[in-house]
């Protein structure tokens, strides 16, 4: 553990000098007089890879909605780029888990309509269809431009989700479980498209999670959350590894394991003191 | 024409033994008044006779529907998507809605005979009373029940009026907008036959009453089964255009 702290030194002294993308400053949300969020600070570096982990419930998704300006907190401000964005949402690009597509549109004309708010009138119709086609070229998708949402497998979905946040353009994107629901084999070859779009466009990107593996592959930094409600942040672990990453190499060393067991540790040392609370609960009403 | 006759094979069949049955009492028994009930043979007859008369009649009822309906369908869907997305407005005018829209046509009539000049505009009036409301209140229904992924997903490619109301809110409320106007359809046509039963001097309704004044049977009922095929060819069309509106609900993935 002390060899993995040592290096944690070392990264958080390279990233002095970067500027902040998003500023959370005392965060709280509540939803039908349930607190779902307390006491949030949350700074995010640009070019940062965030990771937010927690068990359901924890509010992880809630603040990455909060994030991107589609819920407003309760109590608290968020800054991206230095700018409030409790006006107007924040220029981001988002990827969620299973609809970031239309269903009435193909591939092609979901990125187009989205392309189009971008670019206002400067292209024609005939180049933005040729922009839409080259991102989903990018992602391995040239034979379903004409492809319906319905039509396609849950990867080729998300395939095209992040496609068409990538042909937003923006430096920011915000990704909700976007995996979740794949089969191992795509999984691994979207968080490699993903981190790749990370690494060498420098762009800044929060991703919610609840497995321990995905987000120490992905993240420059972990963010914990407490089981809620209401979530807290717990903890945030500095991940040691460079980047670009050896997948292969990373899963297989000593430090790695390590780090999973410790993130493993500290959600289930959370879970177990929920369930307790639950526990306690329980048993005194039983006593009256 | 083979996969018609798989799916509506069973359905043949009912139809050619409720001929039968028809043609058997009608000829072979006394039960029934030949009058009131000719057999088949003499109303098939009456209906190629009246062929021309009928389509008559059925162009002149199409000059009082489409109109009626096409200004139902554009006020409906244009009022529900305007009241579905401002639910202040909506708010301040539903108890209106819930009191005007469950009305009985009929109670309309004298005010429409009386405030309108002729026949047509009095009976395009009350058709589109009858096409509005389903449309319009299953446009409103649709508008509110507009799954919250699509909101947040338009939201954060920065979606405004018109692409958001075309490619987003209009195609994800279809479903309702569509089911309010099969509901409209078949009320139109409802309506359609019995305000020309009482005033009309031609028309599918008409048709019907005028010989049923002079107990020509055969006529009437060449009439009615004309009526039927038409409105049957009406909700084919009808359900044909929806499954293709609709067809993203309903498609198959390439994985499984």
């Amino acid at each position: 553990m002390a060899k993995v702290l040592d290096r944690v030194y070392t990264v958080k002294e390279e990233m002095i000098n970067v500027r902040n993308k998003i500023e959370a400053k005392s965060i709280a949300f509540d939803y039908d007089g349930v607190e779902i969020l307390k006491n949030i600070d949350l700074t995010i570096k640009e070019g940062e890879f965030v990771v937010f982990m927690g068990p359901s419930g924890s509010g992880k998704s809630t603040l990455l909605r909060l994030l991107t300006g589609l819920a407003q907190p309760k109590k608290g401000e968020i800054l991206v780029n230095g700018h409030s964005i409790a006006k107007s949402l924040p220029d981001s690009a988002v990827v969620f888990q299973d609809y970031s597509l239309f269903p009435w549109l193909t591939a092609e004309e979901n990125i187009i309509l989205a392309l189009k708010q971008k670019l206002k009138k400067s292209k024609t119709k005939q180049e933005l269809e040729h922009l839409a086609q080259s991102y989903l070229l990018l992602v391995q998708l040239g034979h379903a431009f004409k492809k319906y949402p319905g039509e396609m497998s849950g990867g080729m979905r998300q395939r095209a989700a992040i496609a068409r946040a990538l042909s937003l353009g923006s430096d920011l994107m915000f990704m909700d479980e976007p995996f979740g629901a794949l089969d191992p084999v795509t999984r691994i070859q979207l968080q490699d498209l993903i981190l790749q779009v990370n690494y060498e466009q420098q762009r800044t990107i929060a991703f919610v999670t609840h497995d321990a593996e995905e987000a120490i592959i992905l993240a420059d930094r972990i963010v914990i959350f407490s089981p809620g409600p209401p979530g807290s942040l717990v903890e945030t672990i500095n991940v040691p590894f460079p980047k670009p990453r050896n997948r292969k190499k990373l899963i297989e060393s000593l430090e790695f394991i390590e780090l999973r067991n410790y993130i493993l540790d500290i959600m289930n040392k959370g879970i177990f003191e929920k369930l307790e609370q639950g526990h306690e609960i329980r048993s005194a009403g039983e006593g009256i | 024409m083979k996969k018609f006759f798989s799916i509506y094979i069973y359905t043949t069949i009912i139809t050619i033994a409720l001929l039968a049955l028809w043609f058997y009492i009608t000829n072979f028994t006394g039960w029934l008044s030949p009058i009131i009930f000719p057999s088949p043979e003499i109303v098939v007859m009456a209906f190629f006779k009246a062929l021309i008369e009928l389509f008559q009649g059925f162009v002149s009822s199409m000059k009082l529907l489409v109109p009626s309906f096409v200004l139902a369908l554009i006020l409906g869907i244009g009022g529900g998507l305007f009241f579905g997305l401002h639910p202040k407005s909506r708010k301040i005018l539903t108890p209106f809605f819930n009191a005007f829209s469950p009305l009985p046509l009929t109670l309309f009539i004298p005010y429409a005979i009386a405030l309108l000049p002729t026949f047509e505009l009095a009976s395009i009036f009350i058709l589109f009373l009858a096409a509005f409301w389903p449309i319009f209140l299953g446009t409103i229904q649709g508008v509110l029940l507009v799954d919250n992924h699509f909101w947040d997903n338009a939201k954060t490619i920065g979606l405004q009026q018109k692409d958001l109301i075309l490619k987003v809110i209009i195609p994800a409320s279809s479903p309702f907008i569509l089911s309010g106007t099969g509901t409209a359809l078949n009320l139109s046509f409802l309506i359609l036959m019995t305000a020309e039963m009482f005033g009309a001097k031609s028309g599918m309704g008409y048709f019907i009453q005028f010989y049923t004044d002079f107990t020509q049977y055969d006529y009437v009922l060449a009439g009615l089964i004309f009526n039927s095929i038409v409105i049957l060819l009406v909700m084919f069309t009808f359900e044909k255009i929806k499954k293709r509106i609709l067809f993203w609900t309903n498609l198959k993935n390439e994985a499984n």
